[in-house]
């Protein structure tokens, strides 16, 4: 094999070394990604609002199909109380989407196959969302770990697994993401250097192997964007309306 | 199945180089995390108020002119068509009128026709009648003097004729008294 399969997940310094009280804050190849993502968005929302038209036309049709889809996903999930978060669902539901799609560019990098990014994210939902559940509901946010309708015999039991799942949230969350885009990136790495390798007698059968999983990582791109956005709204949803 | 295979290797292939980051896996490798955890906030935080306070305000603001348009449309056509039933109504009415009163005065001047045809026709056949007798007064007034008439010219006749023959005049009244008597006779 060529070139080790993981060392499209590299990240390298571009520029200046930025240093801030000894932690290196240095621009890399991950913030030029995440940069070029930005202006993707920017870009393509600046041209979904330019003409404000009553019979949109392409890029207008997009973004609008998008504000609609997510509202639609928040108001299902989340409710009516869910709307003051809704640019920020918007937000990630583009940025990831947007992140994992220049990720499936030959060459590029893919911010969201890094766990850090990933659960920087998760952390600052988990925690946002106790914040918020806390300041909404006060201490009967503790609640949450108090299914209605249980024995009171199982109730230590059923409360320990609440505890646990509820603070497992923002790793399964940050892991299903960077697992999902590590993996896909990785295996079609790892069929490529197969087509090389394999070269002209048998090469063909990874390369439409890869053309497939190609289209399969951008179904992923786009469904691991959703789960994301949709996990996001449910706790979301538990912090503002307390079910249990 | 693949997914399931690969991600679970993966999560092997985590925990195994957990320790040995550099070797594996470079997302494990904590060099950089902080630069990415900066750049990611400054750069999302760039773009999160980019779409609350510039796109969403604008897509929503479309969408809502967009509705609301589309009502605003509907709602004037729905008050178009009230007005032109309205209309229509008008016009049905305008037209029932007129028709009845086309047939009143249709049937008005029918019977005043009615009338006049009578009147005249009376008039008419009175005139007829008097005509008629009067006409049968002259032609009884001329065949009583055609009939004298003949009497005399047959007289004559035939007092000629017997003039010639005998050569002689004979009692004109003993004529007179013959023709009157054949002529009688011829008449019945």
């Amino acid at each position: 094999m060529a070139t080790n399969p993981m060392h499209q997940f590299n990240v390298y310094k571009i520029g200046p070394e930025i240093k801030i009280n000894g932690i290196d804050l240095s621009f890399t190849n991950a913030s030029l990604f995440m940069l070029i993502s930005g202006i993707f968005i920017s870009l393509f929302l600046l041209l979904g609002t330019k003409d404000r038209k009553i019979v949109p036309g392409k890029f207008q049709l997009i973004s609008e199909m998008l504000y609609n889809f997510i509202s639609k996903m928040i108001s299902d999930t989340a409710g009516k109380k869910a709307k003051p978060y809704f640019s920020f669902i918007f937000s990630l539901f583009i940025f990831v989407l947007f992140c994992n799609m220049v990720g499936m560019l030959p060459y590029s990098f893919t911010v969201t196959s890094h766990i850090i990014v990933t659960l920087a994210f998760a952390m600052f939902i988990f925690i946002g969302v106790t914040i918020l559940g806390f300041v909404i509901h006060g201490f009967k946010y503790l609640k949450i770990f108090v299914p209605s309708g249980v024995p009171m015999v199982l109730l230590p039991i059923i409360m320990i697994i609440e505890i646990i799942s509820y603070l497992s949230r923002p790793v399964s969350l940050s892991v299903r993401l960077f697992a999902n885009m590590m993996a896909g990136h990785t295996m079609l790495k790892v069929f490529g250097g197969f087509v090389i390798s394999l070269g002209l007698v048998a090469g063909w059968l990874p390369l439409t192997f890869s053309v497939a999983l190609t289209g399969l990582e951008i179904l992923v791109a786009f469904l691991q964007a959703y789960v994301f956005a949709i996990l996001t709204c449910i706790y979301l949803n538990d912090a503002l309306n307390l079910h249990h | 199945m693949i997914k399931i295979i690969s991600l679970t290797t993966l999560s092997l292939f985590i925990l195994r180089n957990a320790y040995a980051a550099e070797a594996g896996m470079p997302q494990l490798d904590p060099t950089y995390w902080a630069s990415q955890v900066f750049w990611l906030t400054l750069i999302f935080s760039a773009i999160y108020f980019l779409i609350a306070k510039i796109f969403v305000p604008k897509i929503k603001g479309n969408i809502d002119a967009r509705e609301s348009q589309i009502r605003k449309d509907i709602n004037e056509a729905n008050s178009l068509k009230e007005e032109a039933d309205k209309k229509l109504k008008e016009y049905n009415k305008i037209i029932d009128e007129a028709k009845l009163e086309a047939k009143k005065l249709i049937s008005e001047g029918r019977k005043k026709i009615n009338e006049d045809i009578q009147l005249k026709k009376e008039q008419i056949e009175k005139d007829i009648q008097k005509e008629t007798l009067s006409a049968t007064k002259e032609i009884e007034k001329f065949k009583i003097n055609s009939l004298k008439k003949i009497n005399i010219i047959s007289e004559e006749i035939v007092s000629d004729i017997i003039k010639d023959i005998f050569k002689e005049d004979l009692n004109k009244s003993s004529i007179k008294a013959t023709v009157s008597e054949v002529m009688k006779e011829r008449r019945n």
